[in-house]
């Protein structure tokens, strides 16, 4: 069995085209959102809270707007657009009190996540700019001494969408080449005796699967390992948890693709087929299991869809590891999901596989 | 003498279609026994059951004194089987497959020693789709000799190769033969059967029609030469019904071409031959040559053996 496991290693380093293709494709996108996270970000957005409801206040608001890189939300529930912050979906939040512009010691507070803090201070001292003009210009007071702008910071993890983009990658990366490449070699084999070649020989037949799926999972390893290095040292991605967790999640969804591919194998024909077929399974999940867009918004039953699929509690489990250094019991629904579609997929493919 | 396979009562059914049936006969320890028939006689089939990758749907299978059914896996261990057509990795040279299949094997032989039986030995570190077609078949020759068998089964080993690929892979086959391997080979060609057999199985449509050494299998005909003739009119039936006495069968092909089967009387041929003269057969071609495996198909059968 090693030796067919070293074997299979040896001809996958030796088909470089297709071991280097099922690679290169997951890193050209982690290329593509690296370059777009860092560089092509858009303006950052800013809700106001109008407590005040005085002609000063409103006069703010509109100078405020005049501000060129913020865009300015309409008014909110303030415990909504907290949440908001803290998920990243709003960057700022000003709040301007009651009484304001009426000549109390009234300050409007600024709140935003802890995110981002060169931007913060960019952004506070241009409201607290414009505040500090308008006030004057209102009241004609000089009384500069006062504070101008209070700022609340919310703590928060650092994440940002590459962060969160890099394990879809990785779990894009795992899936294609597990699912595909299995599919392929397989329906190759078969078309060519291979398959059968090994069945006249003592060579135990799960032996043969078993090797098949060791040196897979070795290539997954390293495939993710690559995706993951190149996120984290050339576009700067945060990786917060434990490694050899990742690394888990990473064996346990492959086992899940491998499964599928060895199923796919069954029933396509040809390798163009097992190809075609398993970007057919492949492509859709990626983006239904919220590999890159979140599938809450999703219309009709599509959400629970995306969550029965198996690549939703791989990713899952991957960002509460990666990102919010989660420990294992904490994500135990996900890892018992993958379990059982490794199970389930190990059944059928035992099922449906035919050598000739 | 042992039975290296002994296979009775075998039947083999896929769905409704029975691609074996009934099928008996023995192979003895030592000898090169051939399965000679038409594409899709049942030949690969019976193989496949033999080397345990099928299941019989009826009867019994004994591989060197083994059930294969019951043993099959000590079997698998102390037989070597060359399948039709198959390709190997594409991404090992010739020295790596042979050491990989060798590590599923309990006993093999260094594949140097395998590449040197095969007369490939140069071309230990080149990939498979690099060689011949010749070469290719030497090679998978060689893969089915990784565990030093005492039985070989090859499944038309020389389809497709050119005459000359064809003498070296029997001179192989002899070889390997001499070392008291036992070979068991399957072929469509009357005269690899003829030349390289010891003894044949003939099979048609899914039944052994006949199994004995091919010169028996000649000599137990009932003709003994086949007169070929092409005449310049259609003959007419007066001019056939005067050769009859002598003659078994008469077979008529296009162009005005008879294929004509003596019958085994002593004056069979001068008979036909006179025959030809009296009647005025006009003649545009005339061959007369002994009988050959392919009467004793044709008669056993019916059917003309083709490629």
């Amino acid at each position: 069995m090693l030796a067919l496991t070293v074997a299979n290693l040896k001809m996958m380093a030796r088909n470089r085209h297709t071991t280097l293709w099922s690679l290169i494709f997951p890193l050209m996108l982690v290329v593509v959102f690296g370059l777009f996270s860092n560089f092509g970000g858009s303006n950052p957005s800013m809700a106001v809270i109008d407590r005040a409801s005085t002609p000063q206040s409103q006069a703010l608001g509109k100078q405020l707007s005049s501000i060129s890189f913020l865009r300015l939300d309409p008014n909110q529930q303030i415990d909504a657009v907290q949440s908001q912050i803290e998920s990243g979906t709003l960057d700022y939040l000003l709040v301007i009190p009651e009484g304001f512009g009426a000549g109390g010691q009234t300050t409007p507070t600024l709140t935003y996540s802890s995110n981002n803090s060169e931007r913060n201070q960019l952004v506070a001292g241009a409201i607290s700019n414009v505040i500090v003009s308008s006030t004057i210009a209102e009241s004609q007071a000089d009384d500069t001494s006062l504070t101008a702008l209070v700022s609340t910071e919310i703590t928060v993890q650092k994440v940002s969408f590459f962060d969160i983009a890099l394990l879809g990658l990785v779990g894009l990366g795992i899936m294609t080449s597990s699912i595909i490449s299995v599919a392929v070699k397989i329906s190759t084999y078969r078309g060519q005796s291979i398959l059968k070649r090994m069945l006249v020989t003592p060579l135990a037949i799960w032996k043969y699967f078993a090797a098949e799926i060791a040196s897979h999972l070795l290539l997954a390893l390293v495939q993710a390992a690559i995706i993951l290095a190149v996120g984290v040292f050339i576009f700067g991605a945060q990786i917060h948890g434990n490694l050899a967790w990742i690394f888990m999640i990473v064996l346990l969804g492959s086992m899940v693709f491998l499964n599928l591919g060895f199923i796919l194998s069954a029933w396509a024909n040809t390798p163009s087929a097992a190809s075609g077929m398993g970007n057919v399974i492949a492509m859709p999940m990626l983006f239904f299991a919220g590999a890159f867009f979140s599938t809450t918004s999703l219309p009709w039953i599509l959400p629970y869809v995306a969550q029965a699929l198996p690549l939703t509690p791989m990713l899952t489990a991957l960002r509460e590891v990666a990102i919010y250094d989660a420990p294992l019991w904490q994500i135990w629904p996900q890892l018992a999901a993958l379990g059982g579609w490794i199970a389930v997929t190990a059944v059928v493919a035992i099922k449906v596989f035919r050598f000739s | 003498m042992e039975r290296a396979i002994r296979v009775e009562g075998l039947t083999k059914c896929f769905g409704g279609f029975t691609a074996v049936r009934d099928v008996s006969f023995s192979v003895q320890s030592g000898e090169i026994f051939g399965i000679l028939g038409p594409n899709g006689a049942g030949k690969t089939t019976t193989l496949e059951i033999v080397e345990g990758l099928l299941k019989p749907t009826h009867g019994q299978v004994n591989v060197l004194g083994l059930d294969i059914a019951r043993d099959s896996a000590q079997v698998k261990a102390r037989i070597g089987v060359q399948l039709q057509s198959s390709a190997y990795y594409d991404y090992l040279n010739l020295r790596e497959i042979l050491a990989l299949i060798g590590s599923f094997y309990p006993k093999r032989i260094s594949p140097d020693m395998l590449l040197e039986q095969v007369g490939l030995q140069d071309k230990a570190t080149h990939r498979v789709r690099q060689l011949s077609g010749g070469q290719q078949q030497r090679f998978t020759v060689a893969a089915s000799l990784v565990n030093d068998p005492e039985l070989v089964i090859l499944d038309e080993p020389t389809t497709g190769l050119d005459p000359q690929a064809r003498r070296n892979i029997w001179n192989l086959i002899r070889e390997i033969n001499q070392r008291n391997v036992t070979v068991v080979l399957t072929t469509h060609y009357m005269e690899e059967a003829e030349s390289l057999c010891h003894r044949l199985a003939i099979m048609d449509r899914g039944k052994v029609v006949a199994t004995d050494s091919p010169q028996n299998l000649i000599s137990n005909l009932k003709s003994t030469y086949t007169v070929s003739l092409m005449s310049l009119d259609p003959l007419t039936e007066d001019q056939l019904l005067s050769l009859n006495g002598a003659v078994s069968s008469v077979q008529i092909q296009e162009n005005n071409t008879y294929v004509i089967r003596l019958s085994d009387i002593p004056q069979a041929l001068d008979s036909v031959l006179e025959g030809i003269v009296h009647n005025g057969i006009r003649l545009e071609h005339l061959e007369v040559v002994p009988v050959t495996l392919e009467d004793v198909f044709l008669e056993l059968t019916g059917s003309e053996l083709r490629d």
